[in-house]
């Protein structure tokens, strides 16, 4: 099998029978990390798309993972409450709408540590591309806007391996509410934050809530460096940045 | 420095009790809960991992063998936690006497052997106030052992701790896992300014000895349950 020359020479998805070899750039966790794991030995990427509802994540992760497996990169998909230990509880809770905001803090921190633990860092040692729709900013962001402490919430993920890419689909509240619209008809109570009493009505209370959420990731990109990507163009731009963008990912450079 | 519900201002107190399995600790809150009781005081007893939310979860990962240290650690905390925020802070706002079949130390010594970093798992549950008073009941641990062991019971993985890989014998195991959570405990005693009971001591002899604590440490005629009028 030949492999591309340069960067230059690769060829683009679809048409071409040379395979990239991502480069094994080094890998650190947040805090103290996870017990008994050697960060060096993770030799796949961690890729994350973060945005809200309506931010079109589901769309270019489903393309990226298209995009990567004919490139050849073989591809995990992960995400928020999808752990075998407690994502049936965790729904069930927020169905209920019982908890507290350090439990349900905690309750999400045991379902991302799941997932942590059973699949990205296996997948991430056997080489594998992981492409995690929303990761620990997605929580962090909705304790913070719930009054969590600060200190408190980055301890408790300093179990978190840094990713080797994060981007933040942004998009303005009121573009957010429309595409909601567009595809439900309806509004979701907690993407509404109505459990936060911003306001009775819902419309307002969602466009109210999505600013403070994009407020929120705004402050933290300041401390964790994600990409934030204009998420208002068309599915196509979008795409065709996310893509630029993991390639220099592959290709090691920041 | 993390600070007590009476230094916090709570009109509440909370009483915890910790030790291993098997030093007797859950007989000696159940006789102090009794006997404040009968005095007519608003109590309130909690067990540790009793949040019915969180059990399912818990009983699943413990059954399948699901959990990692990590996992191990958040499931608990996070069953603490809803304990916490849903009923011990609130009963302890309301002024009641609130007891505590362990409290985060059991945390801080399980996780801390299982190989969690100690400031990690303190951070975790820095949410949590100080007890006002707690009792730290020590046997020898060969008393303990044989408390737990003599009827040879079946026990379960992770209470034996199994999943830390220490002895392929269940009983070797336990005996090795308490054997270090006892250290742990130890080391904490004087940080946190535990009551130290001598578990060896005859039942009587040990009760008197914290209810005449309790006496002292808590104005126990402020936590009458009010009368009807």
């Amino acid at each position: 099998m030949p492999r591309s020359k340069s960067r230059k020479n690769r060829p683009k998805a679809h048409d071409g029978a040379s395979v990239l070899i991502p480069k094994v750039t080094p890998k650190r966790f947040y805090g103290q990390g996870i017990p008994g794991i050697d960060s060096d030995s993770l030799t796949g990427k961690l890729i994350v798309v973060e945005g809200a509802d309506g931010s079109g994540r589901s769309t270019q992760i489903a393309r990226l993972v298209q995009w990567l497996e004919a490139t050849g990169h073989h591809t995990i998909q992960v995400g928020l409450k999808r752990s075998t230990l407690v994502s049936e509880e965790l729904e069930q809770a927020q169905q209920g709408n019982i908890l507290s905001r350090t439990t349900l803090s905690l309750f999400y921190a045991t379902d991302f540590a799941d997932q942590l633990e059973n699949t990205i860092l296996p997948a991430l040692r056997a080489g594998s591309m992981v492409i995690a729709d929303r990761y620990i900013y997605t929580l962090m962001v909705r304790g913070l806007v719930r009054g969590v402490d600060e200190t408190w919430i980055r301890n408790l993920y300093g179990i978190a391996l840094a990713p080797d890419a994060v981007f933040y689909l942004e998009v303005r509240p009121d573009l957010l509410v429309q595409r909601v619209f567009a595809k439900n008809q309806s509004l979701d109570y907690w993407e509404s934050g109505m459990d936060l009493g911003l306001s009775r009505d819902m419309f307002d209370s969602f466009l109210r809530y999505q600013a403070l959420m994009r407020d929120t990731f705004r402050r933290l990109q300041q401390t964790y460096g994600f990409d934030i990507i204009d998420a208002e163009r068309t599915p196509d731009e979008i795409n065709q940045e996310l893509q630029r963008r993991i390639e220099a990912v592959l290709c090691g450079q920041d | 420095m993390k600070q007590t519900f009476a230094e916090l201002g709570y009109p509440g107190r909370l009483i915890a009790v910790e030790g291993l399995d098997g030093s007797g600790k859950s007989t000696q809150i159940y006789l102090l809960k009794r006997w404040l009781e009968m005095q007519g005081l608003k109590v309130f007893f909690s067990e540790w991992n009793s949040s019915a939310l969180v059990k399912s979860a818990t009983s699943k990962g413990k059954k399948q063998n699901l959990l990692t240290p990590t996992t191990f650690s958040l499931i608990h905390a996070t069953d603490f936690a809803d304990r916490y925020e849903r009923q011990l802070v609130p009963l302890l706002k309301a002024g009641y006497l609130v007891l505590c079949d362990r409290y985060i130390f059991t945390a801080y010594a399980r996780d801390v052997v299982r190989g969690c970093p100690p400031e990690w798992v303190r951070g975790v549950y820095n949410f949590a106030a100080l007890p006002d008073l707690t009792f730290f009941f020590k046997a020898g641990l060969e008393v303990s052992l044989s408390r737990i062991l003599d009827n040879r019971p079946t026990l379960k993985h992770h209470e034996a701790g199994m999943d830390l890989n220490l002895s392929p014998d269940p009983y070797e195991s336990f005996r090795i896992f308490q054997g270090r959570i006892f250290e742990q405990y130890l080391a904490m005693s004087t940080e946190f300014g535990f009551v130290v009971m001598d578990a060896n001591q005859r039942i009587e002899e040990q009760q008197g000895i914290v209810r005449r604590l309790v006496d002292s440490h808590v104005h126990l005629d402020q936590f009458r349950l009010a009368k009807a009028a």
